[in-house]
């Protein structure tokens, strides 16, 4: 009998400090504070996306009332710099990480340390490999689907050739010579930008043939310098320049520009300010654009809205828990009549 | 065989080893420092960090050697006086222990800490009113910058040679704040006519210069935005160079570095903008841990094109952190 009385106080006591417990509502949050790491802090697509991170956080803050702090830091190219940055942040008690992350294939220090500290992570622009992202489900990843920016690429050449063939076959040998430009070799998007960049072309009916192609690591010198080369050895030869991404691009013509050479097809990715100038200029033939507002927004938005524990916000739909694919659109330069 | 004596002994050597190891991991007797860490607000005039590249790795530098937690806040809207004073409230009632303002208005910063509008000790980075009330100023002397410029521009200009002084609106690059106060007493001296524009904000630079294309002029420009936006104007359209006798101005961003690389400026004037962030945030937890130091001023440097590579002046415009 006295047992069951003091397992009923027991329970009775449990259930009154539960239901005190319950009635505690957490303060709504009027501040929060994101951390973001950038791969480089040069590359002109990173640049862009960092620009618009700072506009929507700006405006969110001027539409809600609620005080978002941005700690943006530069990693280098490092990806140990990039793990220090990660740390920092969430010692100085970040309520979500953005990361542009250095190695993809070594994302997995960064995630553990943010889930120990159950700080959720939105990744983006570099894809950290599945098995890492399945690890957690508060992380996340926001870039554009590789798979269709090539096929986008290859698609407006096709486009042209089917339209006005001399415009991309320029000696009219019934042969389209191009050379390929690429990204680094350990990023997922070089190596899909490239293989279905290509196929499109070919299965789209554009007789290609490569003459040469090199790694340039999605920099605008290092391509500068290897299209200086390849119009050295390979003169009057090359009509059209496929890069992985804009700033390679930008680099293909600076050297033409400084060969005197001219009527060469150049294609980017990215949609780049530099790069939209450039085709607005008329150098540049044509690049795929992802839609950097939607880009920013769906950044800026799932991370907020994991900043302030909320679900995932809905004009955002992931795919496996865990990915938004942003919209793209070619564009390209107007042709002469 | 140990006694009953010796085994009391031992226990309470046991003991004792124990209670002195939890003295110890307990911070009992060997007691760690703690460092606080400061929270610091940076408030610039700007609505951008374009400007500030260079003082962020600086404050950062900083940040991280003295346990700061540092906070870069820039304005919805550019030299938006009401609304910088509505973030040094927000940014005191968020908890800052010391705030760094690059004032819109130096007047409105000093009032509110006259008035104690603002509580929290303030440093202030440029402004030209000496307020006592500050915790600290980090500043260039923007008179001598002035007149450093415009002593260059005196040894390039053709005699009577008008120069046009393109000014912003308000804040530090405006007709009368002391950087062109002091180039234009210099070169009004040197006898030369100086015609003061304000740019407007729809048409820009763009406009003013092709309303003076038919006269041979030197620009000088009052602000790094002024000078990147002649600049980007005379590579656009590249008739109006050969009226633009030299370009001048002040600002060391990346932009207006490959300007003047590319010939399209001839001048500028610079400060070091990786010390500016460094000894601010080093100010301002100086004065929290109650030092209270003098001013910092810092001094000015010009470069031309030849200059962008001197070792020098490589480490102040490229600091790397």
């Amino acid at each position: 009998m006295t047992g069951k009385r003091i397992t009923g106080l027991l329970l009775t006591m449990c259930m009154l400090l539960n239901a005190c417990g319950g009635t505690g509502r957490e303060e709504p949050k009027t501040s929060i504070r994101i951390g973001i790491s950038l791969y480089r802090g040069d590359d002109t697509f990173i640049n862009n996306i960092r620009s618009i991170l700072e506009e929507k956080a700006k405006e969110y803050e001027q539409e809600n009332g609620i005080k978002v702090t941005l700690d943006i830091q530069d990693a280098k190219g490092s990806q140990n710099t990039q793990n220090n940055q990660v740390e920092r942040f969430i010692s100085l008690g970040c309520d979500v990480l953005c990361i542009n992350p250095v190695d993809r294939m070594d994302a997995s220090v960064m995630i553990d340390r943010a889930m120990n500290a159950q700080v959720p992570v939105v990744f983006f622009n570099r894809q950290p490999v599945e098995e890492d992202m399945n690890r957690w489900d508060q992380l996340y990843y926001i870039g554009v689907d590789a798979k269709e920016t090539a096929m986008l690429q290859g698609q407006m050449v096709v486009d042209l050739y089917r339209e006005q063939p001399s415009a991309v076959d320029r000696n009219g040998d019934g042969v389209v010579s191009y050379v390929l430009l690429e990204g680094e070799s350990s990023h997922q998007d070089s190596l899909i930008r490239t293989e279905w960049s290509i196929r499109t072309l070919k299965d789209g009916g554009v007789p290609v043939e490569k003459i040469t192609g090199g790694i340039a690591n999605w920099e605008r010198s290092q391509a500068s310098a290897l299209m200086e080369q390849w119009l050295g050895s390979y003169p009057d030869t090359i009509e059209l320049v496929v890069s992985n991404n804009d700033d390679m691009a930008l680099g293909a013509l600076d050297a033409l520009e400084r060969a005197g050479v001219t009527g060469v097809n150049v294609v980017g990715i990215d949609g780049t300010t530099p790069g939209i100038e450039a085709l607005e200029s008329g150098k540049l033939l044509g690049t795929v654009s992802s839609n950097k507002e939607i880009y920013g927004s769906a950044v800026m938005g799932l991370a907020v809205s994991k900043a302030l524990g909320e679900a995932e916000p809905e004009e955002y739909p992931l795919s496996n828990g865990h990915y938004y694919w942003t919209p793209q659109e070619i564009l390209i330069r107007p042709m002469e009549e | 065989m140990i006694g009953k004596r010796g085994g009391l002994l031992v226990f309470l050597y046991m003991v004792f080893l124990v209670v002195l190891f939890l003295m110890c991991s307990t911070d009992l007797i060997i007691r760690e420092p703690e460092k606080k860490v400061y929270q610091i607000s940076v408030i610039v005039e700007d609505d951008r960090d374009d400007n500030y590249s260079n003082f962020k790795k600086g404050m950062e530098q900083a940040a991280v050697e003295l346990h700061a937690d540092v906070r870069f806040i820039t304005l919805y809207e550019r030299l938006d006086a009401g609304q910088q004073m509505e973030l040094l409230n927000r940014e005191e009632q968020d908890g800052a222990d010391i705030l760094i303002v690059a004032p819109v208005s130096g007047e409105r910063v000093a009032d509110a800490l006259s008035s104690r509008q603002v509580s929290v000790p303030v440093v202030l980075l440029g402004t030209e009113i000496r307020e006592e009330k500050a915790a600290g100023m980090v500043t260039v002397d923007e008179w001598k910058m002035g007149e450093q410029l415009a002593g260059q521009m005196l040894q390039k200009m053709p005699p009577d040679c008008p120069v046009l002084v393109l000014a912003e609106s308000g804040g530090p690059g405006a007709e009368n704040g002391d950087f062109l106060k002091g180039a234009m007493g210099v070169l009004r001296n040197g006898g030369h006519r100086c015609r003061t524009a304000v740019p407007d904000k729809e048409s820009g630079c763009a406009a003013l210069l092709e309303e003076y294309s038919r006269e041979h002029v030197f620009v000088l420009a009052g602000s790094a935005d002024i000078l990147t936006q002649v600049a980007e104007a005379l590579a656009d359209d590249s008739s109006q160079a050969v009226h633009a006798g030299g370009l001048y101005g002040r600002g060391s961003t990346l932009s207006i570095l490959n300007a003047l690389d590319q010939g399209w400026i001839t001048g500028i004037c610079v400060a070091d903008e990786f010390s500016r962030g460094y000894f601010s945030v080093q100010r301002a937890v100086q004065f929290l841990e109650g030092d209270d130091g003098g001013p910092v001023v810092l001094d000015s440097y010009y470069i031309e094109k030849e200059d962008l590579r001197k070792p020098e002046y490589e480490k102040i415009l490229f600091p790397i952190e």
